[in-house]
């Protein structure tokens, strides 16, 4: 019998606020309604998508697994104006 | 030292009539790394001093190996959503900027229910901390204060 220990990755976020608040907030419009995987350090989008086990899976097709990204819901363009 | 995050700016999309036709809500969402006994998450999480409990989506326990089935379980009320089930673990939280990076055992209520954001409320996260909202800036600066029990 095997055992497959995989040691926990933790991204290094230490530059993703920055980065990420360098993002127009108007770009992330083509991304309302979906889940973004940001690279650790906020400068690229890695993959996106409607169904969040879709974005893990596509992911993992570029070798990226989905504990190494930051992950973002952007709200839909419907969304409620004010949360409360 | 503290930690300093800038607000997200969520776009709507649309001018607000509160906001003096601004299009965008600044919101305090910062980047907060769950650490399970099997694996990692890293959300963006909004810092809510109205929520009793730090809450997280359901889904994501199951995802860094925390097993729920005999969690304490508790029912919590969010605005709009009526009654949300509620189980409890403790879990390793994480919060990093580019200058210092804390860790740290808390409860987290995890939730079946759609969350637009996970949330950072008292219970596992703001009492270890705090926390200055600079309005004026759309910054929040987070203090460890003497009641933080982690690295």
């Amino acid at each position: 019998m095997s055992t497959n220990h995989r040691r926990i990755i933790i991204p290094d976020t230490r530059h993703y606020p920055e980065n990420r608040s360098k993002v127009p907030p108007e770009e992330m419009l083509k991304y309302a309604g979906e889940h973004v995987a940001w690279s650790p350090d906020g400068t690229r989008i890695l993959a996106h998508g409607r169904d969040q086990d879709q974005v893990i899976a596509e992911l993992e097709a570029a070798g990226v697994h989905f504990s190494e990204v930051v992950w973002e819901h952007v709200p839909p363009l419907d969304a409620e104006d004010s949360l409360l | 030292m503290s930690l300093r995050f800038f607000y997200r700016k969520v776009n709507m999309g649309h001018p607000l009539v509160p906001l003096n036709g601004r299009s965008v809500r600044p919101r305090p969402l910062i980047p907060v790394t769950l650490i399970g006994p099997l694996d990692s998450w890293t959300d963006e999480g909004l810092l809510d001093t109205g929520s009793d409990d730090t809450i997280f989506p359901e889904g994501i326990a199951r995802r860094i190996g925390v097993d729920l089935t005999n969690a304490p379980s508790s029912r919590g009320a969010a605005i709009g959503m009526g009654v949300v089930p509620l189980r409890y673990a403790e879990v390793t939280l994480r919060v990093a900027d580019n200058r210092e990076q804390h860790e740290w055992v808390g409860w987290v209520g995890f939730t079946p229910a759609k969350l637009r954001h996970a949330t950072l409320g008292f219970a596992g996260f703001l009492p270890y901390f705090t926390a200055t909202f600079l309005g004026d800036r759309e910054e929040v600066e987070l203090a460890v204060n003497s009641l933080y029990p982690g690295t």
